[in-house]
């Protein structure tokens, strides 16, 4: 369970999160929407490390994250799977590689992580193009290779932070699809977005932000 | 799909993954370098030349140090009589200086002898005998009295150089301190040089190192954000400063290997008109091997300098 608790950050004289209060609970999907400076990105940011609220605690499964450091925060973020809007793919390896990357980082034997790859890839539908080089695939492709390197080690957690920014509504809808799945086999996910088109075909939590504050709360 | 895990099942003991993830480092990096053969080339060769250059005027000096040690110090006078002097008048001479108490002993060294021994070694048989005479002086070899100072050599040879059928003395010791102090100052210009141009290969390195992790960042960024270690994101870029670094510092062996074959015929005469018996040592194993590992750590040192730095600021600057 992900567990903010009066979270504040504070750039300089700027709020960038006020007071927030939220939860997640394990296996939920929810939708973190606002408008564009409206702590979404913090948020996440938060989250997965990369900043350290000037207020409040997170707890990730009752720990608050304010005790993990140094060599822990890699194990941490570990636990998370991870979609950008710009798929942040590395053009020098092909398909097989880029997934494989989180296996190789979280110590897997060949053999595992040759079998775990092919699962992820059969799941997005991209078992054909293992060996392709990232190059030559279109965005939803692309975005779709993204996903299987976000969940090919199975984490506990998937953040997508704009995952279908720079997709049409079809794409967008597939990888709306492929979030769901993963949650009903009880992945944690959550999606900032301010795809309208998306938040209205969602039957999940949404959950709003305005100024750095939930503002609402409720199925979209 | 099925359940997320909790517990890293799949994975291997700790120290096979390091294993692997080392082998994947080293193999990925050997990787990068070989689909850039003319980076790479090139880049050996700066090492190779950085390493190379000190390593061949080291080897020269250490030839050259062991005809300075291999001389007989001991001081002494050679008196070269007059062109017309004949045997007696020189056998003379030497009666006379064997006579002065600051004197140990006199050798007369026969300009026709001296002339034999010099077809022998030289081979020039058919030059000298077209000569008309013999063009060699008769020679005498004066060895002073123990623990005689240079200001009483001096005096010495020129009280000798006032003999009657003297052309020349000649204070033997000169030349022997002179290949000292010269071999001294080569010693530091070789140093210094070497010091130099090790601090041209690391900087080239790194150099070619930074441009590396720069046009790696994305990689070293997607490693952080998703977990990795510092010394993951850092671990590709020790590789590729070490097949660098060890690359050149094979290189620095083979060009070693040829300046060495280039230097043996000089360096050999050398000896020979030091009168020194020795030749030319070959750089065994331990050069080639040397280098190697030279060429290897200051790759290694050069990564970690330039890919450690990024990396740090690249955290620092997502984690801030």
């Amino acid at each position: 369970m992900i567990e903010f608790d009066r979270v504040s950050r504070r750039f300089g004289q700027q709020d960038a999160l006020r007071n927030l209060n939220l939860q997640i609970d394990d296996g939920e999907m929810a939708l973190l929407t606002g408008h564009s400076g409206a702590g979404k990105s913090t948020l996440l940011r938060l989250l997965l490390l990369l900043d350290r609220p000037t207020g409040g605690q997170i707890l990730v499964d009752g720990q608050s994250t304010q005790q993990i450091q140094g060599n822990a925060v890699g194990h941490y973020r570990r636990r998370f799977g991870v979609v950008f809007q710009e798929h942040r793919l590395l053009f020098d390896r092909n398909v097989r590689d880029n997934i494989a990357l989180p296996l190789e980082i979280a110590g897997f034997s060949p053999h595992d992580a040759n079998r775990r790859v092919r699962a992820a890839l059969d799941k997005v539908g991209l078992l054909a193009k293992e060996r392709a080089d990232p190059n030559g695939l279109s965005g939803g492709e692309q975005q779709r290779v993204a996903i299987a390197r976000a969940v090919v080690a199975r984490p506990e957690f998937l953040i997508a932070d704009e995952p279908t920014g720079n997709l049409d509504p079809a794409l967008s809808a597939e990888i709306m699809t492929l979030f769901e799945a993963f949650n009903q086999v009880g992945v944690t996910v959550l999606v900032a977005t301010h795809d309208l088109s998306l938040i209205a075909r969602s039957r999940h939590r949404l959950m709003t932000l305005a100024a750095g504050q939930l503002m609402q709360a409720g199925v979209a | 799909m099925t359940q997320p895990q909790k517990r890293d099942q799949g994975h291997w003991g700790a120290w096979p993954a390091w294993r692997a993830q080392h082998r994947a480092a080293a193999s990925n990096s050997w990787q990068k370098l070989v689909v850039q053969p003319v980076v790479t080339a090139v880049t050996w060769l700066v090492i190779a030349i950085s390493l190379a250059l000190p390593s061949t005027l080291l080897l020269t000096l250490d030839n050259l140090s062991a005809v300075a040690g291999g001389v007989d110090r001991s001081p002494q006078l050679s008196v070269l009589l007059t062109g017309d002097s004949e045997l007696p008048v020189a056998e003379q001479l030497q009666r006379t200086l064997k006579s002065w108490p600051d004197i140990d002993d006199v050798v007369l060294l026969d300009r026709e002898l001296a002339l034999s021994q010099f077809i022998q070694q030289t081979e020039l048989a058919t030059v000298v005998g077209s000569l008309a005479r013999n063009p060699l002086p008769h020679t005498l070899i004066v060895m002073p009295g123990p623990a005689l100072s240079a200001a009483a050599m001096t005096d010495l040879g020129q009280r000798v150089q006032t003999l009657s059928g003297v052309d020349r003395v000649i204070v033997d010791t000169r030349w022997v301190a002179r290949l000292e102090t010269a071999l001294q100052a080569g010693w530091r210009w070789v140093l210094g040089l070497g010091a130099v141009m090790l601090m041209g290969a690391v900087l080239v390195l790194g150099n070619t190192l930074r441009l590396a992790v720069e046009a790696r960042k994305d990689e070293i960024l997607v490693v952080h954000l998703i977990g990795g270690s510092p010394a993951f994101a850092r671990r590709p870029f020790l590789y590729l400063g070490l097949w660098y670094g060890v690359g050149g510092g094979m290189v620095a062996a083979l060009l070693l290997m040829i300046m060495t074959w280039w230097l043996t015929g000089p360096v050999n005469t050398l000896f020979l008109l030091y009168e020194s018996p020795q030749t030319m040592r070959v750089p065994g194993a331990l050069y080639p091997m040397s280098l190697t590992v030279l060429g290897g750590s200051l790759g290694l040192l050069s990564a970690r300098l330039a890919a450690g730095r990024y990396v740090r600021q690249l955290v620092s600057l997502t984690s801030s």
